[in-house]
């Protein structure tokens, strides 16, 4: 999108107004100045990674008033700029007293203070910390502006509210250069300062933040190991002339620490390899910090398909780098859903490309799920590997020792209940992505029940695993979420989970449980969940079956192999 | 140069090219109010990598009007 004219990215945004779907991501722009360039560029930018977008533009100068507008969006965007707080206080600043400055001051703190405020429940601020780069570029003194621009900063980010994000705007002023950012005719004309080319580069850098909120961040980092872990072929210069890449194995590791499963597939003998990541004084990766390997002959196609299959996540959530020309090109025409990165031979290119890479995996927040993954997908393979000894699925299931815990409303789990609405696609019937804000406010309303479980058996603890919303209107339940992280599935946890909600129903003496389960085209391996719980099948069409339960009527599938347990 | 400009124009106002002529103008376009006015300009200027003065932004009055003076700033 950065190299396309401004012209035709409005014209091709247009024409993706055909995909639009019936809940579009609603995000508005509120500004003191005019932005309405904005909304082409951003909609097409978040539309072309598959999250159909509607963007609106508050009014002139008008940021709150506005605030009150659009609180019902799923992201408010603030671009506050400095210069027109009052008109042209780039120049006049430098004149007020102590008692003007000061004036002004408190006058934005306190419109932060109401517009924070009005968009409590907005899932997502965006606000562009105040900057004086553009008017104050060169001056060698310190300025009232700048000053001015400094505190009215630390003030915001002395704020702690968990829906809002703070972007520094001149990284993207300083990556494409002042000139190609703004436009001070258009600024002295209309009030118009940023050009397109900013607006390309500002969404390219916030893009993550969208992507991470609607379930689109990647999961696995898949590297090649000559000449992209390390200079040097292995099997030819051999293990002492091999000289290692740092910056990437540093990265690597830093994902790792963070939840990011890290994989080899490389085209070499598994020993040469294992000897280098056991053996070499300079790696930096260890066997302990890489989850899966294919080291191997087989073409890269094949060993990234299983890759996708034993880690059982999706093709689309996968960052694949490698050096090679026709390794690159050949992943890019057969798997296209994978991200590529192509590494060059020349270290001191790869600090971009780290950034980029890095930025794929972008979290709005860590939880202690993401900090234990790799001790949880180590237990996943030990279990695989039990499994294969036992055979019988059952006997496999029972040897196991699986507990359930079982939290119901439980505010200290916030974090990790949202990151699961938006992160999980495949066990996931409705696929409603909550915020965290979303999800408190849940846990407060008496007619809404929040469920999340915890699964554990003797190879570990995998932390909380799955999510469940009731919603609980004139003695009828609806089920408006149910999902479960893939770690878990296959071992009957999900008919345990149905279990422990209508045992949760039927004590608050409820009769009927509605539920639906809505296509999309990731969840089709739980079209028939409901049918399986001999829940009955009411209204349903292409997209979207609905179904009804008479308490009473339910059988459990007694699973007793699975213990349960409340609230620890 | 003529039909790249109507079709820069096209696309920001969302019509086709075949609706617009040299009178073509916010007098009788509904959707060319002025922020697409200024949307157009932005697009000429990035589109051929000129850049207008003000005076050529303030006569921009119409189609005829605009293709001279884009004319003046590529040649």
């Amino acid at each position: 999108m950065i190299d396309m004219k401004f012209n035709d990215i409005i014209r091709s945004n247009r024409k993706l107004e055909n995909s639009r779907i019936e809940n579009p991501y609603k995000i508005a722009v509120i500004s003191n100045i005019m932005v309405h360039q904005i909304k082409d560029i951003l909609e097409y930018s978040l539309r072309t990674e598959g999250i159909y977008t509607d963007v609106k533009i508050g009014d002139y100068d008008n940021i709150v008033q506005d605030s009150m507008n659009f609180k019902d969006k799923n992201s408010v965007i603030i671009f506050w700029e400095l210069s027109n707080i009052v008109d042209n206080l780039q120049w006049k600043v430098e004149q007020f007293d102590d008692v003007k400055y000061q004036q002004i001051i408190n006058k934005v703190k306190q419109e932060i203070d109401i517009v924070l405020n009005n968009l409590k429940s907005t899932p997502l601020i965006i606000f562009n910390l105040f900057s004086s780069l553009v008017f104050r570029k060169t001056s060698l003194r310190d300025s009232k502006f700048s000053l001015m621009a400094d505190e009215l900063n630390s003030y915001l980010l002395s704020l702690n509210k968990n829906n809002l994000r703070f972007i520094n705007i001149d990284k993207t002023i300083s990556l494409i250069s002042i000139n190609k950012s703004i436009d001070l005719r258009y600024y002295l004309s209309s009030k118009t300062l940023y050009k397109t080319d900013f607006y390309k580069s500002y969404i390219e850098h916030i893009k993550p933040i969208f992507l991470s909120l609607n379930g689109k961040t990647k999961k696995a980092l898949i590297l090649d190991c000559d000449n992209t872990l390390w200079k040097g072929v292995l099997g030819e210069d051999g293990f002492d002339k091999i000289k290692i890449f740092q910056e990437i194995q540093y990265m690597a590791l830093d994902l790792s620490k963070n939840g990011v499963i890290i994989g080899l597939c490389s085209k070499n003998n598994q020993e040469d390899v294992d000897n280098v990541i056991k053996n070499h004084k300079s790696m930096i990766l260890r066997d302990d910090d890489i989850i899966i390997k294919k080291v191997n002959w087989n073409d890269k196609v094949s060993n990234l398909k299983a890759i996708s299959k034993e880690l059982n996540i999706g093709l689309d959530s996968m960052v694949f780098v490698d050096d090679s020309d026709f390794e690159i090109n050949l992943v890019r025409e057969n798997l296209p859903t994978i991200s590529t990165y192509q590494i060059s031979k020349s270290e001191y290119l790869h600090t971009n490309m780290v950034e980029s890479i890095k930025n794929e995996f972008y979290q709005n927040s860590l939880t202690y799920e993401d900090k234990k993954k790799k001790d949880m997908y180590k237990a996943q393979i030990q279990r695989v590997e039990a499994e294969k000894d036992i055979g019988n699925i059952e006997d496999y299931l029972k040897s196991l020792d699986l507990i359930i815990n079982v939290y119901i409303d439980d505010k200290s789990l916030v974090s990790r209940l949202s990151q699961m609405t938006q992160k999980t696609n495949q066990f996931n019937l409705t696929t409603k992505r909550y915020s965290e804000t979303e999800i408190s406010t849940f846990i407060e309303d008496n007619n809404l029940i929040v469920i999340g479980i915890g699964v554990k058996d003797k190879f570990g603890d995998n932390g909380i695993v799955g999510l469940s919303i009731l919603n609980i209107e004139n003695n009828i339940a609806e089920i408006d979420t149910l999902l479960m992280s893939c770690r878990v599935l296959g071992r009957n946890i999900e008919y345990k989970f149905m279990d422990i909600i209508i045992f949760i129903l039927k004590n608050k003496k409820i009769n009927i449980c509605k539920a639906k389960y809505v296509k999309t085209y990731k969840n089709a391996q739980v079209a028939d969940l409901f049918d399986g719980y001999e829940f009955d099948k009411d209204l349903y069409s292409e997209t979207e079956s609905n179904y009804k339960l008479d308490i009473d009527k339910y059988q459990s599938k007694n699973f007793n192999y699975i213990g349960v347990e409340y609230g620890k | 140069m003529e039909n790249k400009v109507k079709q820069i124009i096209a696309d920001v106002l969302n019509v086709e090219v075949s609706e617009l002529n040299g009178n073509s103008s916010p007098d009788n376009i509904d959707v060319w109010d002025s922020l697409n006015q200024m949307n157009i300009i932005v697009a000429l200027e990035e589109g051929f990598n000129i850049m207008f003065s003000d005076e050529q932004i303030i006569e921009m009055l119409n189609i005829d009007l605009i293709i001279l003076a884009v004319s003046e700033q590529v040649k």
